[in-house]
């Protein structure tokens, strides 16, 4: 709104809050702010909690779980260079099952190291890719080596026996 | 003039170390080193008595 203001000076000045322009302005001031950031740092502490409590429960010697073995699928069903999907050992951790040689099984938990979306084989290019930022890992050893992802994906220990792979137990890294 | 920044500065600070601390907790969790993951968690909630700390002491700054 075009003002008269800047032709009359000193203009009328018959008011005490005339620099305040927009609403609850005086709510945003350097101590408005100060309370802000002191909230944040709370709700940091507050989020925290959770996971120090899974930490707990995880060093409270849960260490090396040991799963009920698991089929994941008969030899004669899987031809060298594919893969199969399974889960384990809980039925929402998606894993995957490559066979790279004859006698050559690896099998990680294909949630990616970044931000778990699933991790599919690429048979034709030989590695393990996440389409969501095309984070890429190594089908060998599970280690990231293009895209976001940082972390190793978790590999899955396996036992070949009576013509089926069984799911032993999930690796654990060494620190 | 210059005091009121500190507070605000400090504040910023701490909330900085917030993030990171809670970066590392999460990346230190899913890399199975759980000691770590408790020690960050802890420098977090200290933080937050500290942050308490540093806006009271600064509620009667002078301008």
């Amino acid at each position: 709104m075009p003002s008269d203001k800047n032709n009359k000076i000193p203009f009328n000045e018959d008011n005490y809050t005339h620099n305040i322009e927009r609403n609850n302005e005086r709510k945003l001031d350097r101590r408005g702010f100060m309370k802000t950031l002191v909230g944040a740092a709370g709700a940091f502490a507050v989020s925290s909690l959770p996971w120090g409590a899974v930490a707990a429960k995880e060093l409270m010697g849960l260490g090396d779980k040991e799963y009920p073995h698991q089929k994941i699928t008969d030899i004669s069903d899987i031809p060298v260079g594919e893969a199969v999907e399974f889960t384990f050992p809980g039925e929402h951790d998606d894993a995957l099952l490559v066979r790279l040689a004859e006698n050559k099984y690896v099998a990680y938990q294909n949630a990616c190291t970044h931000l778990r979306c699933p991790v599919f084989w690429k048979k034709e290019q030989g590695e393990l890719l996440c389409p969501c930022h095309h984070g890429k890992f190594d089908v060998e050893t599970g280690v990231p080596f293009a895209g976001p992802p940082r972390r190793p994906l978790p590999e899955i220990q396996l036992k070949v026996e009576n013509g089926a792979v069984y799911a032993v137990r999930v690796k654990r890294y060494e620190a | 003039m210059k005091l009121r920044i500190v507070g605000v500065a400090v504040l910023c600070i701490i909330l900085m170390l917030n993030v990171i601390c809670t970066q590392y907790m999460v990346h230190q969790y899913y890399y199975e080193n759980y000691i770590n993951t408790l020690i960050f968690g802890g420098l977090n909630i200290f933080l937050f008595p500290t942050a308490i700390y540093v806006y009271k002491k600064t509620i009667n700054a002078k301008a």
